[in-house]
C-alpha cells in the first residue's frame, strides 16, 4: 500500500525532509537517495550525553548496536523518534540524536503509539526494561502488537530492577534471593518470547550485547519490518545480575537459531523454540511473518485519504 | 399564558418516556421555542425507571430549573424514585395514569398539587394504536392538547421517526397523538397555564449537548488526535470525533485503557499536533501520571473531564462538581494544570477552543470540567458564530533560532520557550518526566530544579489577567455577591436576576478559568462585598475553599454546596440571597462557646 503522506509534521522545515516523502509508506530506504542529503554513519547518532550506566553493562552494546543500525537504515536522526518509559535502560534515548522521550514508567509503547499515529512518516523505536514492558506496561503489549502499528519494540531484559539496586523483575526466576524477596522468589517468570509470539506479533527475535554484529543486524531487520517488531536483548547487569548471564559466559552460552536451521516462518517451531527462554540462550529471528498485514498507520492514511473533505 | 414551561415525566423503561421528551424537545426548536432536556435513567443498560425534564421557554434557558409546572407519572413508584429531580408543589399540574388505579386526591405526593388530572393513557394507546408502544404519542397528545405545543411541529416529529416503519406504524402513532389531544379538550384545564407561543428563531437553532459541541469544537480548534477509553458520561466526545476526524486529516485512537489514551495523547503532542482526551472521574484519576508528564515535558493537551458523581464509580450517570480537587491538584509535584469550565451547551464551544489555544500558547496540559449535565442534557441553542474565534498555535522556533543551537527549554522571560517536534531539522532535544536543562539533558541539580519549576509556573501568569473568562452581572457596588461555575453558573444567574428584581442589590460572578485562581480578578470582585455565597454541586464545596486558598475573602464567605443528584434550584438560591440581604441577628442568639475537648486530651498524653 502505497500512499502519499498526508502531513509529513515537519513544518517549516519541511522542505529539508521532502525526501522522506518520496521513500513511499515507510519512509524507509537502504540508503539515502543521491539528491539528498548524505547518509548518516553510526556516529551520527551518539549523543554527547554521558551514560550513567554501570561499566560493563550490557545497554552499551545495545546502544552501539542501535548507531549502526539507524546508519545502516539511512534516516536522519531527526526523523527518528526514539521513546522509553524508566529505568537504566530507559534512559538510552537521550545517548542518541533523535528525537527523544525518556517518558513515565510503563508507558513508552502508548506514547510510541500516538507519536506514529500523528505523523507515520517517522521512525519510531520503543525501548525499555524488562520490568517497565513486562510488570509495569504489561496491559499496553498485546493492544501494541495486535493493533500493530509499524514500529520497534526493544526490551533490554536484565532480569533485575537495577535502577532501584536489585528487587524482583518479571524475568527473575523462581527462587531467586533479592532485595525485595530474602527467602527466595515464589513466582515464576513472564517469558516475553512466548507472550509476543502469542500475542500475534509479525517479527519476534533474541539477541545479546556479546554478539554485536548479530544485535545490530537483528534490530536492522526489526526496523525493516513492516509492521510491530519485538526485539528481546538478554542485556546483563553487571552490578546486580546472575554471574552466569554475564556478557563473557553469553558468549559460550547463546546458541544462533539460524546456526540450528530455525525456518524463522514458522510460527509454532519458533512458540517451541521460545519455551526454552531462561534455560537456552538462542539468538537469532525466531519469527517473521512473511506475509506482513496492512498497518495501522497504512490504514490510518487510507481512511484520511477515503474521507478527506 | 406562560413564558416558561417545566415538565417532567417519569415511567420504566418501556414506557417511551425519554423518546416522548425528545420528540417534543424536535418540535419546540422547530417552533422556535429555547428548552433544556434532561435525561435520568436508573443504572440498568436496559428497562429499569427513566425520567425526563424539559424546560421549554420562549427566551434562552440558564438552566433545568427547580419545581415542575406539570409533572406526568405513567406510574408512581417510578415516579417517587426520582424525588427532589422531579419536585412538585402546590403550582403544579399533575397528570397520571388512570391505570394506577389511585384516586385524584389519594396521589402519593406529599403537597397538594394546583391540578390533578388522571388520563387513560394505556388506554388510549391500545384503542388507537393497537399497542402500548404508542403511549409516548398518547402523552404528547396530551401536552398538546392542554399546553398548547404546535400539533404540526410535533406531527412532523412523529412522521420523521415513524415514516420509515411503514404506513401502518405511522398511521397508529398519528391516531393515538390525535386520541391524547381528544381527550385534552375533552377535559380542559385552565387556558391560563398553556405556552405563549415562540417569538422568531423558527428553524435556525438546533438541539445538540455538550458534548457533541465539544467534538465540533476541538476539530474547529484544530484537534489532530484524540485517545481515550469509553466512559460516562464522556464516550460521545470520542464518538462524534471518531466520525469525522480523519476528514480533517487527524486520527483516533480506542486505547486498551485511560492510561493509555493520554499517553499517547501526550506522544501525539510531541509529534506536533494539537490532542485531546476525554474522561470521567475514575479515568481522570487514572491520567493524573501522564497529566504530570505533560506539565514537566512542556507539552500541549487538553484534558475534558465530565464530571459525575464520585469518590470511585460513584454516581456514573449524575452531574457533580466534585472533581474540582482532583483537578486542581492533579498530579504530585509543583505544577499548576490550567482548568476551565463551560457554563452552558453552547458556552462548550467556546471554552473547548480556549482550552487548545491556552494549552498551545503556554505548553501544557490544560483541564476542562465539564459535567453530566452539559454533556448529556440537550439543549435548543441558536447557531455558534465562529467569526470572533482565533486559534492560537505553540511557537516554534525559527530557522535562525534553530541554527544558533536549539535548546528545548531555554529559560525566557516568558518562561515560554520555543517547541519542535521530530521531522523538524536541528530541533532534536529529549524531552522527559525527568528534571532536565534548558537543553533536556537530565539533570537533579537543585538550582536547575529551581529555575524550570519558576519557569513552568511564571508562563501561566498572563492566565490570572484573563477578565474575558470571568463573567460578572449585577450591581457592581452591591454589598452581596455570588460565586457559581460550570453547569450551576445558569442557576445562580437566574436568581441574582430574581434577587435584583426583587430590590436586592447583588452581583455575580462565573469564572470560567478556575485554575490558577486569578488572585486580582477575585479581589476586585470583593472589593465591595460584605457577604459572598458560593454555589457550586459538590458536598465540600470545592471551589468555596480553593479560592479560600489563594484570596483574602470577605468576611462572610459562605458556601451553598450539595452533593450531586441533589439539583439545586434557582428558588434555593434566591432564599439563600434573601437571608443573607437581612440585617444580622441580635448577637444573644448566637451560641455561646462551649469549652473546647482538646486540651484534656492532651494531658493524656
Amino acid at each position: 500500500m502505497i500512499s502519499e503522506p498526508i502531513d509529513p509534521g515537519c513544518g517549516a522545515a519541511a522542505a529539508s525532509t521532502c525526501h522522506v516523502a518520496a521513500q513511499g509508506e515507510r519512509g524507509l530506504a537502504p540508503t539515502a537517495p543521491a539528491s539528498g542529503p548524505a547518509a548518516p554513519t553510526a556516529k551520527d547518532f551518539k549523543s554527547t550525553l554521558k551514560p550513567i550506566w554501570c561499566p560493563g553493562c550490557g545497554d552499551y552494546g545495545v546502544v552501539t548496536a542501535i548507531y549502526r543500525a539507524l546508519a545502516n537504515i539511512g534516516r536522519l536522526p531527526h526523523e527518528v523518534a526514539f521513546i522509553s518509559g524508566i529505568g537504566c535502560s530507559s534512559r538510552i534515548p537521550g545517548y542518541t540524536t533523535a528525537y527523544g522521550f525518556n517518558t513515565v514508567h510503563g508507558r513508552a509503547l502508548p506514547v510510541a503509539q500516538g507519536i506514529k499515529m500523528a505523523n507515520p512518516d517517522l521512525l519510531v523505536l520503543v525501548a525499555g526494561g524488562d520490568g517497565d514492558g513486562f510488570s509495569i506496561g504489561g496491559g499496553h503489549v498485546p493492544h501494541a502488537i495486535r493493533r500493530n502499528l509499524d514500529l520497534t519494540y526493544i526490551v533490554m531484559d536484565n532480569q533485575i530492577y537495577g535502577l532501584t539496586k536489585g528487587q524482583l523483575s518479571p524475568t527473575t526466576k523462581r527462587g531467586a534471593k533479592t532485595p525485595s524477596s530474602s527467602y527466595g522468589s515464589m513466582e515464576d517468570p513472564v517469558n516475553p518470547l512466548l507472550y509476543c509470539l502469542a500475542y500475534g506479533a509479525g517479527f519476534v527475535a533474541q539477541g545479546v550485547p556479546a554478539d554485536l554484529d548479530g544485535l545490530t543486524k537483528m534490530i536492522e531487520e526489526a526496523i525493516r519490518y513492516r509492521g510491530f517488531s519485538f526485539v528481546n536483548i538478554q542485556s546483563p547487569c553487571v552490578t546486580f545480575g546472575d554471574a552466569d548471564n554475564q556478557v563473557k559466559v553469553q558468549k559460550t552460552r547463546m546458541k544462533a537459531l539460524a546456526s540450528l536451521g530455525h525456518d524463522s516462518t514458522n510460527r509454532l517451531r519458533a512458540m517451541d523454540l521460545a519455551q526454552a527462554y531462561g534455560e537456552e540462550l538462542y539468538t537469532g529471528v525466531f519469527y517473521r511473518n512473511p506475509n506482513p498485514p496492512q498497518t495501522y498507520d497504512a490504514q490510518i492514511r487510507e481512511r484520511q485519504g477515503a474521507l478527506k473533505v | 399564558m406562560l413564558n416558561d414551561l417545566i415538565i417532567g415525566m417519569a415511567g420504566s423503561g418501556g414506557d417511551g418516556i425519554v423518546s416522548a421528551g425528545e420528540s417534543l424537545m424536535s418540535a419546540a426548536a422547530r417552533e422556535g421555542y429555547y428548552a433544556i432536556l434532561t435525561k435520568s435513567f436508573g443504572s440498568q443498560i436496559r428497562g429499569g425507571e427513566s425520567s425526563c425534564r424539559l424546560r421549554i421557554a420562549t427566551t434562552p434557558v440558564l438552566n433545568p430549573a427547580g419545581a415542575l409546572s406539570v409533572a406526568i407519572a405513567l406510574n408512581w413508584e417510578d415516579f417517587l424514585r426520582f424525588g427532589g429531580e422531579l419536585p412538585v408543589t402546590s403550582d403544579t399540574v399533575v397528570i397520571y395514569e388512570q391505570k394506577t388505579g389511585v384516586a385524584p386526591d389519594a396521589i402519593p405526593l406529599k403537597v397538594r398539587p394546583a391540578i390533578v388530572r388522571s388520563a387513560p393513557i394505556e388506554d388510549l394507546a391500545k384503542s388507537s394504536a393497537g399497542t402500548l408502544q404508542a403511549k409516548n404519542n398518547v402523552v404528547l397528545g396530551l401536552l398538546c392538547g392542554w399546553f398548547g405545543f404546535g400539533r404540526d411541529a410535533i406531527l412532523e416529529g412523529i412522521r420523521k421517526k415513524f415514516g420509515k416503519k411503514g404506513p401502518e406504524v405511522l398511521a397508529g402513532n398519528e391516531r393515538a397523538f390525535a386520541a391524547g389531544i381528544e381527550f385534552a379538550e375533552k377535559n380542559p384545564i385552565d387556558a391560563s397555564r398553556r405556552i405563549a407561543a415562540a417569538t422568531g428563531g423558527k428553524g435556525v437553532r438546533r438541539v445538540t449537548d455538550g458534548n457533541e459541541v465539544c467534538a465540533e469544537a476541538a476539530l474547529f480548534a484544530g484537534c489532530k488526535f484524540f485517545g481515550g477509553y469509553p466512559i460516562t458520561p464522556a464516550t460521545e466526545i470520542m464518538q462524534h470525533l471518531q466520525r469525522d476526524i480523519w476528514k480533517h486529516g487527524g486520527s483516533l485512537l480506542q486505547a486498551e485503557d485511560e492510561i493509555a489514551g493520554i499517553a499517547a495523547v501526550v506522544g501525539a503532542s510531541f509529534a506536533g499536533k494539537k490532542a485531546m482526551t476525554a474522561t470521567s472521574g475514575p479515568g481522570f484519576s487514572l491520567k493524573s501520571e501522564v497529566l504530570g508528564l505533560a506539565s514537566q515535558a512542556e507539552l500541549p493537551l487538553v484534558c475534558v473531564n465530565v464530571q459525575r458523581g464520585g469518590p470511585s464509580t460513584g454516581l456514573p450517570t449524575k452531574p457533580e462538581q466534585s472533581d474540582l480537587f482532583a483537578a486542581a491538584f492533579s498530579a504530585h509535584g509543583d505544577s499548576i494544570r490550567p482548568i476551565l469550565a463551560p457554563i452552558s451547551v453552547s458556552d462548550m464551544f467556546g471554552v473547548t477552543v480556549e482550552a487548545f489555544n491556552i494549552a498551545e500558547e503556554f505548553q501544557t496540559p490544560v483541564i476542562v470540567l465539564s459535567d453530566q449535565e452539559i454533556a448529556q442534557r440537550k439543549d435548543i441553542i441558536d447557531p455558534i458564530d465562529t467569526t470572533g474565534f482565533k486559534l492560537v498555535d505553540r511557537l516554534v522556533p525559527t530557522a535562525e533560532q534553530l541554527a544558533g543551537g536549539y535548546s528545548r527549554f531555554k529559560l525566557t522571560d516568558s518562561g515560554i520557550s520555543p517547541i519542535t517536534h521530530p521531522g523538524l531539522k536541528g530541533g532534536a532535544y529529549l524531552a522527559a518526566g525527568i528534571e532536565h536543562n534548558e537543553h533536556g539533558d537530565p539533570t537533579s541539580s537543585g538550582e536547575m530544579h529551581e529555575k524550570m519549576n519558576d519557569k513552568r509556573l511564571r508562563k501561566l501568569n498572563p492566565l490570572r489577567q484573563r477578565r474575558d473568562l470571568f463573567v460578572i452581572e449585577g450591581d457592581l457596588n452591591a454589598p452581596l455577591g455570588v460565586i457559581s461555575w460550570g453547569s450551576v453558573a445558569g442557576v445562580a444567574l437566574e436568581a441574582v436576576r430574581a434577587a435584583r428584581a426583587s430590590g436586592i442589590a447583588v452581583k455575580l460572578m462565573v469564572p470560567k478559568l478556575i485554575y490558577p485562581i486569578a488572585e486580582e480578578i477575585y479581589a476586585e470582585f470583593f472589593a465591595s462585598l460584605d457577604q459572598c455565597l458560593v454555589v457550586e454541586q459538590s458536598h465540600q464545596g470545592q471551589l468555596h475553599r480553593l479560592i479560600r486558598m489563594w484570596v483574602d475573602v470577605p468576611g462572610k464567605f459562605v458556601s451553598l454546596a450539595r452533593s450531586g443528584a441533589n439539583p439545586i434550584a434557582p428558588a434555593a438560591v434566591l432564599e439563600r440571597l434573601r437571608e443573607l440581604s437581612q440585617p444580622l441577628q441580635p448577637t444573644a442568639a448566637r451560641r455561646s462557646q462551649t469549652k473546647p475537648l482538646y486540651r484534656d486530651d492532651l494531658r493524656a498524653y
